[in-house]
């Protein structure tokens, strides 16, 4: 167990990178999903040949799968270092990095899984455009629900 | 002071008579000035395109112009006037004004919002100021056409949108694919459509044009053309793998591309898009390749359907065009009037 006097410090670096990450992680999701949607209009507008003010006004779809695939990079490796701080104040704090039902550290987890698949897919080619833009709204929703269920 | 504008265009005479009455660029800065002689004119411009021919002139006090501009024309391009009285129109004062504001902001052009005459009022604006013809109440006159223009043009969807089958399909490629710079177009077949759209893309930058036909005599002159790289026409689905625009337009009676080469296709393309211009009839390419994810297929109606909606879409703005023009209309004429004073 860690003596009292060490926690205030530890606290203060892992709680603010944690915090500070995460929030970060969050705010360049929301711009993957942004960017996500964008592309599925845009997508389908053009797949079924409605070429009016909306199409002119978005922007090209090589642009935003570029910048939905830059966010979720970007994202992820917040995220990641989000949990890893989480991690280590956890320890410092209750002694042990996991708790068995808490149930923030597992919906970080799912959502830095579903990233990591997103990731994984797009790097390796698989899937590109459409479809990794609706897998991104997808996660998305999971990290709306994770708020919704930590934050009461 | 007045100012008139007599002229000729593409609604009120065919080509075969327009190119009679038009100046060669070589000839205007010459004309401008002997016409400001001949007519006894205070100040003129000649604005000669492929579709208009036009004379902007402000009238030595108490001269009518008209008489004596026509008979300039007469003279100068050896023409009886007698037979080409009714194609001239003419406008005065405010009705001129007007008449420029619309001509300069594409309004009076054949398709409605086309931009090119803007450049080519501006050139002739340039060539008279150049010939010294021109003077305070021209000068003002087209610089608020210009700004007139320039409005329209960024306030409103008149000049928007593609109305060319060419630049339809350019728009169409750069907002699938972005900047056209690194992308390599494959042409299969090698009809007159493709060509022009071969040449357009190639102006916009493409990196390379390759083009497959059955008879290597006709690829060879296509490459001629805009360098191109000729492939056999049985090598072109092993190119499909690194290109990003196919252009279709053989004269095949089947469907040379199906549904199951292009899906085979994708995984080795690392699912790359792929835009695809079917212009051919009857079509090379099956339609179901649309449904296919990252492969985008238009065909020659599809293309055709846009530039309908463009072009209607262009007239729904001619209200909003027309209130600009009465605004610009108003600050112009309340300008000339305090002039007429300060003159008089």
């Amino acid at each position: 167990m860690p003596s009292d006097n060490f926690i205030p410090c530890t606290f203060n670096l892992y709680s603010t990178l944690h915090i500070v990450s995460i929030f970060l992680s969050y705010l360049v999701f929301l711009i993957a999903t942004a960017t996500a949607a964008a592309y599925l209009i845009q997508d389908a507008l053009i797949k079924s040949k409605r070429t009016g003010v909306v199409f002119s006004r978005l922007p090209d779809l090589s642009f935003l799968d570029k910048l939905n695939y830059r966010s979720i990079s970007l994202g992820f490796t917040l995220l990641s270092l989000a949990i890893i701080s989480g991690f280590i104040w956890a320890r410092n704090i209750h002694g042990t990095y996991w708790g068995v039902y808490n149930l923030r550290q597992i919906y970080s987890l799912v959502l830095w899984l579903i990233y990591a698949v997103i990731l994984h897919a797009r790097l390796s080619a698989k899937l590109r455009g459409r479809k990794v833009a609706l897998l991104s709204l997808f996660a998305f929703g999971v990290l709306v629900l994770s708020l919704l269920a930590t934050c009461r | 002071m007045n100012l008139v504008v007599i002229g000729i265009n593409h609604k009120t005479a065919p080509v075969k008579i327009r190119e009679k009455f038009s100046f060669s660029p070589k000839q205007i800065l010459e004309v401008n000035q002997i016409l400001k002689e001949k007519s006894a004119l205070a100040e003129n411009l000649i604005l000669s395109t492929c579709n208009r021919m036009e004379i902007y002139a402000v009238e030595t006090r108490g001269v009518d112009c008209i008489g004596p501009i026509k008979e300039f024309l007469s003279r100068f391009h050896n023409l009886g006037l007698t037979d080409y009285q009714n194609i001239f129109y003419v406008y005065r004062d405010k009705e001129a004004v007007e008449h420029l504001f619309k001509v300069t902001a594409g309004l009076d052009s054949m398709i409605i919002g086309e931009m090119e005459i803007s450049g080519q009022v501006k050139k002739a604006y340039q060539d008279a100021r150049e010939s010294h013809s021109t003077g305070k109440i021209l000068n003002r006159l087209f610089e608020k056409a210009f700004n007139n223009a320039k409005k329209i043009r960024t306030d409103t969807f008149i000049g928007r949108g593609a109305v060319s089958v060419s630049s339809a399909a350019i728009r169409l490629a750069k907002k699938i694919l972005g900047e056209l710079g690194d992308k390599v177009v494959l042409i299969i077949g090698a009809g007159i459509i493709g060509e022009q759209l071969a040449m357009y893309l190639k102006k916009n930058g493409v990196k390379d044009i390759l083009v497959a036909n059955r008879t290597l005599e006709k690829a060879k002159i296509l490459t001629e053309k805009f360098s191109a790289t000729i492939v056999t026409f049985d090598e072109f689905r092993n190119r499909l793998t690194d290109v990003d625009i196919v252009i279709t337009s053989t004269g095949a009676p089947h469907c040379i591309l199906r549904k199951e080469d292009i899906l085979e296709l994708m995984p080795r393309r690392k699912q790359k898009p792929l835009f695809i211009i079917d212009l051919a009839v009857p079509r090379d390419v099956e339609e179901e390749v649309n449904k296919i994810d990252n492969v985008y297929l238009y065909n020659i109606d599809d293309l055709q359907k846009i530039i309908e909606q463009n072009i209607s879409l262009r007239k729904n703005e001619l209200d909003t065009c027309r209130r600009i023009i009465a605004g610009s209309l108003e600050s112009f004429m309340g300008w000339w009037a305090k002039e007429k004073k300060h003159d008089a």
